[in-house]
């Protein structure tokens, strides 16, 4: 990844009350947009507080603003993993390969804990993991060449390039395959926050994309590195992104980013709306600016078929 | 009955016909892209439709090598329309079988305020063993489960709704849409519906269905008044009758055979294999709709055009034109128009959820041609009244009635 210019995410929780209102998250975007920032993250929640959700607000926004990334936080918690790799490939499908997740661990849902293979199986960690894969295994099950929309010959797409994944866990059991066609950057990018929670092991197999906080920075690149060797893969296919919380923290962005091995930051300001766009103002001279490309390209990751070649 | 009639328009992929992606002119795979949805969104909205629909279940259809499918998540396109629309209503159809109800209180009842009051949830049950197995599932719970918890579902949303304090709507809570002709989707449609889609081909029985809806709201203590009946209703429209019936017969030259084949198969609860084309199909094959599995709504609906009308098989696949058994109407926007009046002036219709043949083009004439002859008929609104959904539909926001939690029936 060096070289290539050092990434912003601008982190907002929309809502009420302690968040940013939905008409104030609209002008945060449109002024990230303006000054080339890759991506907007939108949370799931501030504590115990929720925000809007988060792929509801990312695909509206989304609606108004055609020229940045999305990349939303959602729990494996309350949500079967068909339904939200569903929603995240629509999302991903509508803003042309512009959409990302970070996977939160968490507990089951309602629907699939009713069907759990293992009963006994309990650690978030686990089923993190097993989580991922089947959205990685979801997003790939109808590759988009596998349309044809040949009306000549009545076939709309060649259904025996469309695969069910069968995946059975100790978690999950799902059949796939999902309904509509791969993007155009061949999948969502698939991102892990708090590694050590879940477990570097786990993340570097799977993960596009790492967040770690500004504190643990000195050790995560060490981490990652050792982690994605004993996991068969290279540093450059994935992006580790370092949380702060001030832009004064990181005065020299690319200087800083080089000095710890880091390929993009998280901004997430303390504060109000004001606050938020203040920071994403101060970015301006150090961000990249046009059209940008797919989130993929952007962050510089390989697309799927590339990480398996 | 408001003296208006309610009108939306699905977007059902490339348009409700099996042939519509192959008719001439079309892009096959326009339906794989989201401005086909945002595009026929804002034209909707020109022309002051109630809402826009979008059927959904959780899986891959199974017929994807003959026919379009819906493919992409429901609630992320209407947000997206949301965004690019000011008023129209925006109802998606989610499955109370293989949701969380936690999770799909929040999304929906979000949705409902970021698009500032505009949406409604079509609550199915989803039939078949397809989407089961993408739970965990090896087949559908039994139809009365299904719709057991259906029941329980939806009242847990609703009550998850009215609780909130923060980041309500300006309608107050989503409404609530419900299609099932079978007796346990009435009794459904009749304690939680306010929007009711139904497929009746004709139009006594259209109004027998909307008249026991009716009296069924009432016996729950619901005011009839806010139920809005909606059958289903598959246009095919020309400037001329010939015209009309041109196109008409050209989608079914273009409706590719075996899936046509495949979905009868399916709504029948039995294969095609080895019938004669030109015989009717034999009546021991055919069972009671409760037992055949599926959908007992369009099952329903095939048995009675095979009753009624005892068609060869070949008859029997033309006239369906793989469209699912909704009523066709085929015509001049006048001829229509004169359907339209009068099952809205007969009482079997409060309107329509209207399913074009061809996607855009079919909807392109509904709006510029069909919806001008009602409006000068007064049949339809000139402008909207209101910023909301229920604004549109004229109903008011119901109270909802206190639920335990504990008493959600698990769809296993």
């Amino acid at each position: 990844m060096s070289g290539e210019a050092v990434k912003v995410v601008v982190e907002i929780a929309v809502g009420e009350a302690s968040h940013v209102s939905l008409a104030d998250a609209d002008a945060i975007v449109a002024v990230a947009q303006d000054v080339g920032v890759t991506a907007i993250r939108l949370v799931d929640h501030v504590g115990e507080r929720q925000t809007l959700d988060a792929s509801v607000v990312a695909a509206y926004l989304a609606g108004k603003y055609t020229d940045i990334g999305w990349v939303i936080d959602a729990p494996t918690t309350h949500n079967a993993p068909y339904n939200l790799a569903r929603r995240i490939l629509s999302l991903d499908r509508a803003t042309g390969g512009r959409a990302g997740v970070v996977l939160l661990a968490g507990v089951g849902d309602e629907v699939s804990d009713a069907a759990a293979p293992d009963r006994d199986a309990t650690d978030p960690a686990d089923r993190w993991i097993e989580y991922a894969r089947i959205l990685t295994q979801l997003w790939e099950s109808f590759p988009s060449a596998a349309l044809l929309g040949d009306q000549e010959n009545a076939v709309v797409a060649e259904d025996a390039l469309i695969r069910p994944i069968d995946f059975v866990g100790r978690f999950y059991r799902v059949a796939g395959p999902l309904d509509g066609p791969s993007s155009v950057q061949g999948r969502p990018v698939l991102i892990a926050t708090e590694p050590a929670k879940v477990g570097w092991s786990r993340v570097a197999t799977v993960a596009d994309a790492v967040i770690v906080a500004h504190g643990e920075i000195n050790n995560a690149a060490a981490e990652l590195v050792a982690a994605l060797w004993s996991a068969g893969r290279r540093r450059e296919e994935v992006a580790l992104l370092a949380r702060v919380n001030d832009t004064r923290a990181v005065p020299d962005l690319d200087g800083w980013s080089a000095a710890h091995g880091v390929d993009g930051i998280v901004l997430a300001v303390e504060g109000g709306a004001r606050e938020v766009l203040s920071a994403v103002r101060d970015l301006a001279p150090q961000a990249s600016r046009g059209r940008p490309g797919t989130l993929r390209t952007e962050f510089a990751v390989p697309d799927p078929e590339r990480v398996r070649a | 009955m408001t003296g208006r009639l309610h009108l939306n328009v699905n977007i059902l992929n490339a348009g409700v016909f099996g042939g519509s992606w192959r008719y001439p002119g079309t892009d096959a795979l326009a339906s794989y892209g989201i401005e086909h949805y945002t595009a026929i969104a804002r034209k909707a909205e020109a022309a002051k439709l109630d809402a826009v629909f979008l059927a959904d279940g959780p899986s891959l259809d199974p017929s994807i090598r003959h026919r379009t499918g819906n493919n992409l998540e429901p609630t992320t396109v209407l947000a997206r329309i949301a965004a690019q629309t000011e008023r129209i209503g925006l109802i998606g159809t989610l499955s109370s079988s293989y949701n969380d109800p936690v999770e799909i209180a929040r999304r929906l009842g979000d949705l409902d305020y970021v698009s500032g009051g505009r949406f409604g949830w079509n609550v199915v049950t989803t039939a078949g063993p397809v989407a089961a197995r993408n739970f965990g599932r090896a087949d559908e719970p039994d139809h009365g489960l299904r719709y057991r918890r259906a029941a329980s579902f939806v009242e847990q949303v609703v009550a998850t709704w009215e609780g909130r304090t923060e980041l309500r709507s300006p309608q107050g809570r989503p409404v609530i849409v419900q299609a099932g002709g079978s007796n346990d989707g009435k009794r459904l449609a009749a304690r939680v519906g306010e929007v009711i889609f139904s497929a009746d081909q004709d139009i006594e029985k259209a109004r027998a269905f909307r008249s026991e809806l009716r009296s069924g709201a009432a016996d729950f203590g619901r005011n009839p008044d806010e139920i809005v009946v909606l059958p289903g209703l598959s246009t095919v429209l020309g400037s001329t009758e010939a015209e009309a019936k041109q196109r008409r017969e050209l989608l079914d030259e273009l409706l590719p055979d075996a899936y046509a084949r495949d979905r009868l198969s399916g709504q029948l609860g039995f294969s095609l294999d080895g019938l004669a084309d030109d015989e009717p199909i034999p009546a021991h094959l055919l069972r009671d709709p409760a037992e055949a599995g599926g959908s007992q709504t369009f099952n329903r609906m095939v048995r009675d055009i095979i009753d009624r009308e005892r068609p060869t098989l070949r008859q029997l696949l033309k006239k369906l034109s793989g469209g699912g058994g909704h009523r066709i109407v085929v015509g001049t926007p006048e001829q229509v128009a004169d359907d339209i009046e009068r099952w809205f002036r007969f009482g079997a219709a409060d309107g329509f959820n209207v399913m074009p043949d061809v996607l855009p083009s079919g909807f392109d004439d509904f709006a510029d041609h069909l919806v001008p002859e009602l409006r000068r008929r007064g049949l339809f609104r000139t402008d909207y009244d209101g910023t909301t959904l229920r604004d549109h539909l004229g109903i008011g926001l119901p109270d909802a009635r206190a639920v335990d939690e504990s008493s959600l029936v698990s769809a296993k």
